[in-house]
């Protein structure tokens, strides 16, 4: 019993002296605080408050003009037992974010890899060429001439060139292709700023690491990827994988641009663009917050696990 | 294990004051000395040395910084030419690492030396390539691949062009092809005189979006610096706890939160200003991050060496911080670009004579089939500013991008 009181008053005591020494921290850096307050008050009002707002209003019926009205966990239970469009919303984020989302994040981290290879002046040209649909913005659009619907769109025309349809197919408004032709696109545009990340961070390796690598036997470049480059390019791994997380949960205007808003049967219909309905449209605020609450939660899940998973690479 | 070496290099010394000196650094355990080119005696010499390395991507290949600040505070800058490798243990002594073999035939040689034998290297062994663990089968089939994806990555970029020049009887035709025949740029000019009789003037919108991206982007520049500045550089109770947060609001950009952002901004009075485009801009969380890590890597004995001369928080910021983190600055300045760029803004500006150029142009695209050539060349409009911005200065974004990774 002695024993016990006494590790806990020591542990007090510990906890004590941490919050003195922090205070005195504190005092010391009085001036850092005043250069951190114009962002983080900016940070708080537009991304923080956003966040506990949304939580704080998906437990109530709001549309703007009347007061809200605190209904518990009504919104969420509609959302998942009634609102079939939200089903097929998530059934479709899930499956976009399910295929984009790793097979972009491995596809730029190979490319780059392979860039790297190249000698200095291609590989400006290639990362310029991976990197352009990205930051490319409203170019995505051009798919919507590329798959037009009728015998002018281009991608019709060569497969009734080559005899393998008989009439144009409507690949933007057939609930039947348009997953797939949206899984194309937003893979096109998925070298985005993780593989700028990756790009440089395969330069910034020490290059005596690959020699000594080589004269302790690594025999080729997969060995040399998992050995040397992976554990090496950690940190990059895991800021490229929260860029994927985002670009791929957050899936929204590719589908409004060349689907239609809303799309035939709301085949392409996604989280955001489900939220973007409610909120923007019904201004059903509320139901849009609970639609809100349940993504954030889903991307911090997914980021958690994705760097406890990175925790492994290479160990 | 490291043995210590002799390191000598040629290089340019810099004093703090600005003035330059070519010459030649020697360096062994005990300091350092620097011989101006063609004297024989050395022009400075130290006994007690505190190195910081910046390597770092230039358009020159890698270059070597190295900052010496001596017992009596005074500082001097190298940049090196060649010859000299620092490590980050390099602290408290020079060291260099042990002379690595050239080829694994050389280390199989040494090895069996050390046994006392001797034997015959197989010649593969000795062979010197760049990369010396790579098959050429494997080098071939990565060219063909990044080859053909390169091409399909830009083939839509070049229809898109191809489109903007086609004339219209060359937009219909059956079968499309990819690159007008007979090129045109009655596209661009048909979308001006579309543009001009709408009510409010092209330049208009034109302006809305230089305004709002200059001011988002400068004010972005100034406040996340700052911030990135302490968070980077000073050690205070709820710094870290806030970068991880803001490290975890990179997720949360644009959409998610365009819901309760409307209902906030709504309450400051901000829908339908300017503000409410510019104000979230200057706290994007990428701009503070890219900054805080990139200004990391520089040295802290800067920083401290500049304390102790007395100079205030904000002039080591203003004037010791910032020049040196210009790649930095250029790559925020082209992401905050960016994102403003292309904004159409539709849910939180309804006057049209505050609606940004994106948002006009997307009216334009709703006008149907008989527009394909004009959409088509108002988005290579669109899309050019950022390619083109992107290519001048990718070798300074890919600098800042070398440090963008998160530590867990």
């Amino acid at each position: 019993m002695q024993k016990t009181q006494s590790f806990t008053s020591r542990y007090l005591d510990m906890q004590r002296e941490k919050f003195r020494h922090g205070l005195l921290q504190a005092k010391k850096n009085k001036g850092c605080y005043l250069f951190l307050a114009p962002y983080a008050i900016l940070f708080f009002t537009f991304f923080i408050l956003p966040i506990a707002t949304s939580i704080f209003y998906s437990f109530t019926y709001y549309n703007i003009l009347e007061p809200a009205r605190f209904i518990g966990l009504q919104n969420y239970v509609n959302l998942i037992l009634q609102d079939e469009v939200f089903l097929t919303a998530i059934k479709n984020t899930f499956v976009i974010a399910v295929i984009t989302g790793p097979v972009g994040y491995i596809l730029s981290f190979l490319f780059a890899w392979f860039i790297n290879e190249l000698p200095k002046w291609l590989r400006a040209v290639a990362v310029v060429v991976f990197y352009a649909p990205s930051i490319a913005g409203a170019a995505f659009t051009v798919f919507s001439i590329i798959f037009r619907g009728d015998a002018y769109g281009w991608f019709n025309s060569i497969l009734m060139e080559f005899g393998l349809i008989e009439a144009p197919r409507l690949w933007l408004t057939d609930p039947n292709y348009m997953m797939t032709i949206l899984v194309i696109v937003i893979l096109w545009m998925s070298m985005g700023t993780g593989f700028l990340s990756f790009v440089a961070g395969f330069q910034g390796i020490d290059k005596s690491m690959y020699e000594a690598g080589y004269v302790d036997g690594v025999r080729n470049r997969w060995q040399e990827l998992y050995h040397i480059t992976l554990p090496s390019m950690k940190p990059m791994l895991l800021f490229g994988a929260v860029m994927s997380i985002t670009s791929a949960f957050n899936v929204s205007d590719v589908p409004r641009a060349l689907c239609g808003y809303p799309s035939t049967d709301y085949a392409a219909r996604t989280v955001v663009t489900h939220l973007f309905d409610y909120g923007f449209s019904r201004f059903e605020m509320g139901y849009a917050s609970a639609i809100a609450t349940i993504l954030f939660v889903v991307m911090i899940l997914c980021k958690k696990a994705i760097s406890a998973l990175l925790g492994r690479v290479g160990a | 294990m490291s043995e210590v070496n002799n390191v000598r290099s040629t290089g340019t010394l810099r004093l703090i004051d600005g003035k330059k000196f070519r010459g030649t650094l020697t360096a062994d355990e005990q300091g350092a000395a620097f011989c101006q080119k063609g004297k024989q005696e050395p022009m400075v010499q130290w006994h007690y040395a505190r190195l910081h390395r910046m390597d770092s991507i230039r358009r020159g290949g890698t270059s070597t910084q190295l900052t010496v600040i001596l017992k009596d505070d005074s500082r001097y800058v190298f940049e090196l030419d060649h010859g000299l490798k620092l490590y980050s243990f390099m602290d408290s002594h020079w060291a260099d690492k042990p002379v690595t073999p050239k080829t694994r035939g050389d280390e199989l040689r040494r090895l069996a030396e050390l046994r006392g034998e001797k034997i015959q290297v197989p010649k593969k062994h000795l062979i010197t390539r760049r990369h010396p663990n790579r098959s050429i089968a494997g080098d071939i089939g990565i060219y063909l691949m990044l080859f053909i994806v390169g091409f399909l990555m830009v083939f839509p970029l070049l229809f898109l062009v191809g489109s903007s020049l086609k004339p219209l009887d060359e937009l219909f035709r059956f079968p499309p092809p990819v690159w007008p025949q007979h090129p045109t740029t009655d596209n661009f000019s048909d979308l001006f005189v579309t543009m001009g009789q709408s009510w409010v003037p092209f330049s208009r919108y034109l302006i809305n979006t230089v305004l709002i991206t200059a001011v988002g982007t400068f004010g972005h520049l100034v406040i996340a610096s700052m911030a990135a500045f302490v968070l980077a550089k000073y050690d205070f109770p709820g710094g870290k706890l806030f970068f991880g947060v803001v490290t975890t609001c990179l997720m949360f950009s644009g959409y998610v939160t365009g819901i309760p952002n409307y209902l906030i901004m709504s309450r400051l009075g901000m829908i339908d200003t300017y503000w409410a485009l510019i104000l979230p801009a200057f706290a994007a969380p990428i701009g503070l991050f890219l900054m805080k890590q990139f200004m990391e890597g520089l040295p802290t004995a800067l920083i401290e060496a500049a304390t102790i001369d007395g100079a205030g928080r904000f002039r080591i910021f203003w004037s010791i911080v910032m020049p040196n983190v210009k790649p930095a600055w250029l790559t925020m300045i082209i992401f905050s670009v960016q994102s403003l760029w292309n904004t159409s803004a539709a849910t939180v500006i309804y006057s049209e004579a505050k609606k940004t150029m994106v948002y006009a142009l997307q009216q334009i695209q709703a006008g149907g089939i008989a527009r394909t050539g004009q959409v088509a060349a108002a988005n290579v409009i669109i899309v050019a500013v950022p390619i083109l911005v992107f290519v001048f200065s990718q070798s300074r974004i890919l600098e800042t991008m070398a440090s963008s990774g998160i530590k867990d």
